[in-house]
C-alpha cells in the first residue's frame, strides 16, 4: 500500500504536464490528489512552471482569429460557476413557490410540464404524474418538451448539469404582462435554468432580457431566445449571489447594459 | 538563476507579480459576468501564450489556430469555473490550452508521426515578431531548462512541448517508466526553484 501511494506520488510531475497515459490514470490520480494535500500543492507549483513554459512559447496568433473569437463569444452563452457548497434551499415567500430536493429527472419532467402549460404553481412529481396519466394531451406535450429539453441538454453541458444536479429547486412566477417564467435553481452551485411560456410577443427591435437583480448591483443574465409556439428554450444564468432576484425586462435589441424598463418579473432566488 | 530576480515574476504572475495576476484574476471575474470588454483585454493578454503552447504541441498552424479558438472560447464560456484557490488566471488559461492541444493529438491518428518528434527546446517561429516580455520569459525558462540534467530537460520538453505521455517519453528515451516519472518530477522541482515559484 505504501509502495502504491509513493508510486502515485511521483506522478505529480507527469500529471502537471498533462502527460498521464490514460483517462483512467487521470481519474485515479485525481482521486489521490483530493486526499493528498502535499501532492496538490506540488502540482500547483509544477503547473506554474508549465505556465512559465507556455509564456516562453508565446507566439503571435493569426490576426483574423481575434475577430472570430470575440464575435463567437458575443453569441455564446456562458456556463455557471461550480461552487462546492451545499446550501440547503430555504423557503421563501408565496411569490416563489418551490419544490425542494427534486432529482434531475424529476426536474426535467416538472419544468417540461410547467413551461408548456404555464403553471405558475409548482407541483409535486406525484401530481404531475397523475395529471399526465389522466390527460393524454398533457402526456404528449410533456413528451415533446422533454425531447426538446434533452436535445438542449446535449448541446449545453451547463443545462445538463443543473437539470442533473442532485437537489434543485423549482420556482415559477407569472410576469406582470402575462405568461410565466419557470426556473430550476441549483442553490448549491448558484446557477439556474430559466424557461418561459406565454410571454406576450414583442415588436421588432425589442428583446426580453434577464437580470440578476442584487442588493448591490444588477447584472445582465442574457437574452431570452425567441419563443417557439409561445415557449422559450431554457437559458442558463450564472453566478447568483445571495439576495439576487431574477428579473425580466423588455429592452431594445440587442439588449442593454442595465435595465431601461420596469421589470415584469422579480423572482427571489433562495441561494 | 537567483529566484529573487525581479523579472522572475514575468512568467509566474501568480506568486511574484501579485498586481499583474490580480488584474488577470479580476478580468476573469468580469468575464465570468459576461463583460465582453474584459474578455477582449483578456484575449489580448493571453492569446500569445495560448496559441504559442498549442502550436508547440501541434505544430500544424491551421490545427493550432482551430484549437486556440476553441480554448479562448472555452475561457469565455467557463470563466465562472475559475477557482483562484487552484492557481492564478494565467495558469488556468494555459492549462486549458495545453490540455486541449493534448486532447487533439491523442484523438487524432497522427500518433505514429508524433512518436518521432524530437525535443524542441528552441523557441518556435523565431521569425515572428514577439513582445519583449515574451522573450524575457523565454530567456529565463531557457536558462532554467539548461540548469537541468539532460534527461530531466528532455523528459520535460518531450512531455510538455512535445505532447508525449510519460510512457511515450520513457520509450523515446529508453528509460524505465519509474525512472521517467522521477526525472520529470525532479526536473520540475528544479525548474520551480530556479523560476522562484513558491
Amino acid at each position: 500500500m505504501r509502495f502504491f501511494r509513493q508510486d502515485l506520488h511521483t506522478l505529480t510531475g507527469a500529471y502537471a504536464l498533462d502527460a498521464l497515459d490514460s483517462a483512467n490514470e487521470i481519474t485515479k490520480f485525481n482521486r489521490h490528489l483530493s486526499r493528498c494535500q502535499s501532492c496538490a500543492s506540488e502540482v500547483r507549483g509544477f503547473r506554474e512552471v508549465a505556465t512559465a513554459m507556455a509564456f516562453a512559447a508565446t507566439t503571435e496568433a493569426p490576426l483574423a482569429m481575434r475577430e472570430r473569437v470575440l464575435a463567437a463569444a458575443a453569441r455564446t452563452r456562458q456556463l455557471p460557476p461550480e461552487i462546492l457548497t451545499h446550501a440547503r434551499p430555504r423557503r421563501t415567500g408565496s411569490s416563489a413557490p418551490w419544490i425542494p430536493w427534486l432529482s434531475g429527472a424529476i426536474a426535467t419532467a416538472a419544468i417540461a410540464v410547467a413551461v408548456f402549460f404555464g403553471f405558475s404553481q409548482a407541483h409535486t412529481q406525484n401530481e404531475l404524474n397523475q395529471a399526465r396519466s389522466q390527460n393524454q394531451a398533457l402526456a404528449a406535450a410533456q413528451t415533446r418538451v422533454e425531447a426538446e429539453l434533452s436535445q438542449a441538454r446535449e448541446h449545453d453541458q451547463a443545462l445538463a448539469q443543473i437539470l442533473g444536479a442532485p437537489h434543485v429547486t423549482l420556482l415559477s412566477q407569472r410576469t406582470t404582462k402575462g405568461g410565466v417564467a419557470v426556473v430550476v435553481l441549483d442553490a448549491a452551485t448558484r446557477k439556474l435554468v430559466v424557461a418561459t411560456s406565454g410571454l406576450p410577443a414583442l415588436p421588432a427591435g425589442k428583446v426580453y432580457q434577464l437580470w440578476l437583480i442584487g442588493p448591490v448591483k444588477i447584472v445582465s443574465a442574457g437574452l431570452l431566445p425567441t419563443a417557439q409556439a409561445g415557449v422559450t428554450t431554457p437559458v442558463v444564468a450564472t453566478g447568483i449571489v445571495k439576495g439576487d432576484k431574477l428579473g425580466l425586462t423588455v429592452e431594445p435589441a440587442p439588449g442593454s447594459k442595465q435595465p431601461t424598463t420596469t421589470p415584469i418579473l422579480a423572482l427571489p432566488l433562495p441561494v | 538563476m537567483n529566484p529573487n530576480d525581479s523579472d522572475a515574476s514575468r512568467f509566474r504572475p501568480a506568486t511574484a507579480d501579485r498586481r499583474g495576476e490580480q488584474d488577470l484574476d479580476d478580468l476573469l471575474v468580469h468575464v465570468a459576468r459576461g463583460d465582453q470588454d474584459a474578455f477582449e483585454t483578456l484575449y489580448d493578454r493571453m492569446v500569445g501564450p495560448v496559441y504559442g503552447v498549442i502550436r508547440k504541441v501541434l505544430r500544424d498552424p491551421s490545427q493550432s489556430e482551430e484549437v486556440a479558438q476553441e480554448v479562448l472560447l472555452e475561457v469565455w464560456r467557463t470563466a465562472a469555473r475559475f477557482d483562484p484557490a487552484m492557481g492564478g488566471a494565467a495558469t488556468w488559461v494555459t492549462t486549458i490550452a495545453h490540455r486541449r492541444a493534448i486532447d487533439r493529438i491523442r484523438s487524432t491518428t497522427a500518433a505514429a508521426d508524433r512518436e518521432h518528434r524530437t525535443a524542441d527546446v528552441s523557441p518556435p517561429h523565431d521569425e515572428v515578431a514577439e513582445a519583449v516580455e515574451a522573450s524575457l520569459d523565454r530567456e529565463r525558462v531557457r536558462r532554467c531548462l539548461e540548469g537541468l540534467t539532460e534527461v530531466q530537460r528532455e523528459s520535460i520538453t518531450l512531455a510538455y512541448y512535445g505532447g508525449n505521455s510519460y510512457r511515450q517519453v520513457a520509450e523515446l528515451l529508453h528509460v524505465t517508466l519509474g525512472a521517467i516519472k522521477t526525472r520529470i518530477r525532479d526536473g520540475l522541482i528544479r525548474m520551480r526553484d530556479c523560476l522562484g515559484v513558491s
